[in-house]
């Protein structure tokens, strides 16, 4: 029975792996730079996977999800200010992963764009109000699951294989290396993108884990983001394969299906459409409980879909403002990839007032008793400390640099 | 903090500064991008021949495809230029033109006219 429900939710965590910010970096940096940044989605997963497993781990153990240890550790004006940061970020990504939801729908149907956002928000807002958590968790990453239909199309597409290797090898674009390190910047960012962590630690008190549990988020967080990264693999793949070779830089999610369609013809384009279709659902959905456990959780209210909507008014009231705020945003008309890029960058500048707690938190004793960080984890928790750094110092410098990627 | 906000601001409007005079690393930038609808459009009307796709999903991305080209037609037509580069920018916006209005007929996913089109749409991207 542990084994089904650890297979469960690994499946789960590979379909909701991916989101609208994987799927437009990997696809573009693929289109660029053809296999050349495959490394840096390694480095990304790995990342995801040190610091989801020390958040479970601590929510397992603790039972504190992200933003009461960030009220806890860092005090109140430094936690405002990360307040502030992530629930910005979080409204943006929102907005981007709605706004994809309605070009996916309008893309099967050829419905009005207007209408289907509205479509998509009240879908959205009647799941989170009507479903269970683990019902949501599965029924987003099962669909998720369709956007294998990428691996199957980058094999079709028959890619150098060896060029593909060597994508592996950490190095520098030496032609144009300040575009390369923006690309290297989004997918980081995008494979690390803070929301997944509060998701991830407050979902495991939703789902009640405890010391027991520690497999399970040790089989979650390394089983299903490593096999997750290898959906952001075939992404890049297929956009080297497809759309370098083709000349074509892709700026729509029609675009993105499009690396589907050429090589499997209607079957890939309508999986690859249902597979986005879920996976930005979810990522919806993901983003949504994301900003609402922050506020909940830094304010100290009650929170957590366990509890009914009326158990939680306040948890449930922010998220409906946010889903409200983000049918604002979108009808604006603006452009969902476009505002994926920037959602993402910013997230890179906010990742270490995230990640730093976490960090602290998973090495204190008093908190984690027998289960704080051993030398592995606080080698690598520092080392992609110090990288996480760098990097959202220099991700707003690079976006202007290279005009947002178009340089 | 008064840095950060600045830092914010200046990073929000530069991307958004897209409307002042076309030098020549903006028009090679535009007419790569022109060339890449282009393409985009050639290879959608290849899977229009083969029966490989949906009629919305024809309407609608070639739909998109068409506005964006547009949209470059429009930029390009109007906006001032640096000396020596006008009438290169100009043929562009024509090029962007022509490219919208084959993915226009394109929206109509026809298989009897997409051949003609592909044709057409990769002589104008110079697609590879």
């Amino acid at each position: 029975m542990k084994i089904f429900q650890i297979a469960l939710g690994i499946l789960a965590a590979i379909g909701g792996f991916v989101d609208i910010g994987d799927l437009v970096f990997n696809v573009s940096a693929g289109a660029t730079f053809g296999y050349e940044l495959l490394w840096v989605v390694v480095v990304g997963v790995v990342g995801i996977i040190v610091y989801s497993e020390m958040c479970g781990r601590v929510a397992a153990i603790s039972q504190k999800a992200v933003f009461d240890a960030v009220r806890e550790r860092v005090g109140f004006s430094a936690g405002l200010t990360t307040l502030i940061a992530a629930q910005i970020v979080n409204l943006m990504t929102l907005a981007a992963e709605v706004g994809g939801l309605a070009i996916c729908l309008r893309l099967l149907s050829g419905l009005p764009y207007r209408w289907l956002i509205v479509v998509a928000i009240v879908v959205i807002g009647l799941v989170v109000w009507t479903v269970s958590f683990d019902w949501i968790e599965r029924i987003f990453g099962y669909g998720g699951l369709c956007l294998l239909v990428f691996a199957v199309a980058a094999v079709k597409l028959h890619p150098d294989w060896g060029a593909v290797a060597h994508g592996f090898v950490p190095h520098i674009n030496t032609n144009d290396p300040v575009l390369y390190l923006y690309f290297a910047v989004g997918l980081l960012g995008a494979a690390m993108t803070p929301y997944e962590v509060y998701f991830y630690s407050s979902g495991a008190i939703e789902e009640g884990w405890k010391a027991k549990d520690l497999s399970i988020n040790r089989a979650n967080a390394m089983i299903g983001y490593g096999l997750g990264g290898i959906l952001s693999f075939t992404l890049m793949i297929t956009g080297g394969a497809l759309f370098l070779a083709e000349g074509i830089e892709p700026e729509t999610l029609g675009t993105i299906a499009m690396g589907a369609q050429v090589p499997l013809g209607t079957a890939g384009l309508i999986l690859a459409l249902v597979g986005i279709l879920f996976a930005v659902g979810g990522a919806s959905i993901d983003t949504l409980f994301a900003g609402a456990y922050n506020l909940a959780q830094f304010m100290g209210w009650e929170w957590g879909r366990y509890r009914s909507n009326a158990g939680a008014p306040r948890f449930t009231l922010t998220w409906l403002v946010l889903l409200v705020l983000a049918l604002g945003i979108v009808m604006t008309g603006v452009d969902p990839v476009m505002l994926t890029e920037y959602a993402v960058i910013f997230s890179v500048v906010a990742l270490p007032l995230t990640y730093l707690p976490i960090l602290l938190v998973a090495n204190d004793k008093a908190y984690m008793g027998t289960h704080a960080n051993g030398r592995l984890a606080n080698i690598l928790g520092i080392a992609y400390f110090v990288l996480i750094l760098a990097v959202s110092l220099s991700a707003i410098p690079l976006m202007i640099l290279t005009n947002v990627g178009q340089a | 903090m008064r840095w950060a906000t600045l830092l914010l601001l200046i990073a929000l409007l530069v991307p958004a500064c897209n409307g002042g005079t076309v030098d020549q690393h903006a028009l090679d930038n535009d007419s790569g991008a022109i060339d890449s609808l282009a393409c985009e459009g050639a290879l959608l009307a290849h899977q229009v021949v083969d029966g490989a796709t949906t009629e919305p999903f024809t309407r609608v991305h070639a739909g998109e495809l068409a506005t964006r080209a547009s949209n470059f037609e429009d930029a390009l037509s109007q906006r001032p230029t640096t000396p020596g580069i006008e009438s290169a920018v100009r043929k562009e916006a024509e090029k962007a033109g022509r490219v919208a209005d084959l993915l226009h007929q394109l929206e109509a996913n026809d298989p009897d006219s997409a051949g003609e089109l592909k044709g057409r749409l990769e002589q104008e991207g110079d697609c590879a």
